[in-house]
């Protein structure tokens, strides 16, 4: 059995029936694989099954932790020893599109951290290969299951708010504070990976946006690199096809915020919202949507903490969970491939316009 | 044989001055400003044992040791090792190799010495990577951060804690506690974000730390797995057989200002915690708070 949220203010488990014990391998083992070896451990009906890096102190650091699960230096090996059931694929970004092509050649479905290549041209090859071998496939976007802005989302979609012609958004954390790379060679180096801030940072939130509000047409966005080859900070105005304006910053250069933030604001025809981490706010001129009409508050505390376990944070189990219940024939997560791309579209033309300085650019669709 | 330490039931949480207490982010600075000063730190001490609080809870950062070295009075304090920022987590590597590379570049040759030695002792070079014989050495790293007097117990932060529980590293919870006792002749606590689970594994496995803190609250926030099951290994942990029971410390007892003060220590109390550790951004008035919430006790610690 596996859960995944429940309804509003409860903590019920969410059970797709299974066949059995899924069976999931982690490939890299940063932070982000530690993270989803923790959290998979901890998902009913999860059993983690082998890691792989070619770091042995990588390899190392999760067996000091007491996992005692195989370990391989090559994914190709580990898909020759064992044949897990999914694989979550964290490896550095560079490396990302050849694991995942290995995987999903494989048939085995994948969950791909976030981004999920280094260029969109990988990125779109590793879509049209999981849907021409129809394997399930998703992309690490754990924002999205948020339970403050899942809730934004049914709030959109349910048409609370009207047509939505404004949006701003911002997400913030205090990380990079000198110059690169930190940690190992060439860590953030244009040639290994997809981005600075908003490929490995603000990405989540552009996911978000886009699956909430549309892909933009057009794209204009300035973007500043305080330490390295790769931007720190970026501001972005991005129009959708009905003409609304979405408003989009970013940065990982910005003192006092010790833990990651991230607001968004929308103001639609019936009605305003305020969105973050700590509360959701929303001024609706008529009752919709389980809120009456005025000004309405929920603290973040109130929504559903449906995960098992907390590793600095929750929202990764949930995501993890979800992922799993679609394997079992649950429905698909928020975060599936095809959805992921078109985000992956919009930060390739964010990308483009900053580097174009701030020229408007045309979304890929 | 094991000696007993009197594992306190009220202690001042100053987690909020680490940036882990789980509260707004302008409450979180607001706190951190107030505090600034070693001053006005060192006053909230004081008045905080006159409330009635045992001691202090929290990492043996720069602003707390200058505060208690403004004191002529001795206060009990419950250090949080290795003293690690959630920044500093996320800028590291995972795993406890990192954190010993750092704690060694910033020690001094004696505190170097001193790491090799409980290093040579688990011939922890030989097990690089593993918990139960590299998180003392890491533990002996933050030793030289510790105030020279009144540190009545050394406490492994969630993050670390958490990373060996989800591992289900036995032997780590095992060893850890005796280190502890041992090296700093200070109580040996736990600090999770996963009481319940906690709890159970160590009831499973027979390991009994000095005392466990984690979050407890009347909306269930955080008291993983789930509240029910949380509430009923801290009922285990209360009524266990004598000597069985490992004493629970609740934090977080205003579920991120969802309910007083008043509501989650009486809540955490009436279903078996065995102290409560109120944390410096969940109280406006510390003192008064504290005071309140001492008599709640209603014993003469």
């Amino acid at each position: 059995m596996s859960a995944m949220a429940g309804p509003a203010g409860g903590t019920e488990d969410r059970a797709t029936p299974r066949a059995g014990v899924q069976r999931v391998a982690v490939v890299g083992l940063g932070r982000a694989g530690v993270a989803h070896c923790v959290m998979l451990s901890h998902v009913p009906g999860c059993e983690l099954v082998a890691i792989v890096d070619p770091r042995g102190p990588a390899r190392q650091a999760l067996r000091g932790m007491g996992f005692g699960v195989p370990a391989f230096g090559r994914v190709e090996r580990m898909l020759e020893k064992l044949r897990p059931d999914a694989v979550v694929v964290c490896t550095a970004q560079h490396e990302r599109a050849r694991v995942a092509e290995i995987v999903i050649g494989s048939g085995i479905p994948v969950l791909l951290e976030r981004p999920m290549a280094r260029t969109l041209e990988e990125a779109e090859a590793l879509v049209r290969l999981a849907a021409a071998r129809r394997v399930a496939f998703a992309v690490g976007h754990p924002l999205a299951f948020e339970p403050v802005f899942a809730r934004v989302h049914e709030l959109v979609h349910g048409g609370a708010l009207g047509t939505v012609h404004h949006a701003r958004s911002a997400m913030f954390v205090s990380r990079v504070f000198a110059p690169r790379p930190r940690r190992g060679p060439g860590r953030l180096d244009p040639r290994r990976v997809a981005g600075g801030v908003v490929a490995h940072l603000g990405s989540d939130l552009l996911f978000v946006l886009v699956r909430m509000l549309g892909a933009p047409a057009e794209v204009r966005a300035e973007q500043s690199l305080l330490y390295g080859a790769v931007e720190d900070e970026l501001h972005a105005m991005m129009t959708l096809p009905g003409g609304a304006e979405v408003g989009f910053d970013c940065s990982w250069s910005v003192p006092g915020y010790v833990r990651a933030s991230t607001v968004i604001e929308l103001d639609g025809a019936d009605g305003k919202l305020l969105a973050s981490d700590e509360a959701l706010e929303v001024d609706l001129h008529r009752p919709a949507a389980g809120f009456a009409a005025g000004y309405s508050r929920v603290h973040d505390a109130d929504f559903p903490a449906p995960a098992r376990f907390d590793f600095g944070g929750e929202t990764l189990w949930s995501h993890d969970a979800a992922f799993l219940d679609w394997l079992a024939g649950g429905p698909a997560p928020p975060n599936e491939a095809g959805a992921a791309l078109a985000a992956h579209r919009v930060m390739d033309a964010l990308y483009r316009s900053a580097a174009a300085g701030g020229r408007p650019m045309q979304v890929a669709r | 044989m094991k000696t007993t330490f009197v594992v306190p039931r009220l202690l001042l949480s100053a987690r909020a001055l680490d940036g882990v207490t789980r509260v707004t982010r302008e409450r979180l600075l607001e706190i951190q400003t107030r505090f600034h000063e070693p001053e006005s730190l060192a006053v909230t001490l004081v008045k905080s044992l006159d409330a009635g609080a045992a001691g202090v809870f929290g990492s043996p950062s720069p602003a707390l040791r200058t505060a208690l070295a403004e004191l002529t009075r001795v206060v009990p304090v419950y250090a949080v090792l290795p003293a690690l920022s959630p920044q500093d987590y996320r800028m590291l590597e995972p795993g406890v190799e990192p954190l010993i590379a750092r704690a060694r570049r910033d020690a001094g040759p004696a505190a170097r010495l001193r790491m090799g030695v409980t290093g040579l002792l688990r011939l922890s070079v030989l097990r690089h990577g593993d918990f139960a014989a590299r998180v003392p050495v890491l533990l002996e790293a933050g030793a030289r951060l510790l105030p020279r007097r009144g540190v009545a117990g050394i406490v492994l932060p969630a993050p670390l804690t958490d990373a060996a529980l989800a591992g289900e590293h036995r032997r780590f919870f095992e060893t850890l506690p005796r280190f502890v006792r041992a090296r700093f002749h200070a109580a040996a606590g736990l600090e999770t974000r996963n009481p319940g689970l906690l709890l159970a594994r160590l009831r499973e496995w027979g390991v009994a730390p000095d005392f466990v803190l984690g979050p407890v609250n009347p909306r269930g926030l955080g008291m993983k797995p789930r509240p029910a099951e949380t509430l009923a290994e801290l009922a285990r942990a209360r009524g266990g057989p004598a000597g069985a029971g490992i004493p629970f410390l609740a934090t977080e007892l205003r579920a991120g200002g969802l309910c007083t003060l008043a509501e989650g220590a009486h809540y955490a109390l009436e279903h078996g915690a065995h102290g409560l550790a109120p944390d410096l951004a969940e109280m406006d008035e510390v003192a008064v708070e504290l005071r309140g919430v001492k008599t709640m006790l209603g014993d003469g610690t």
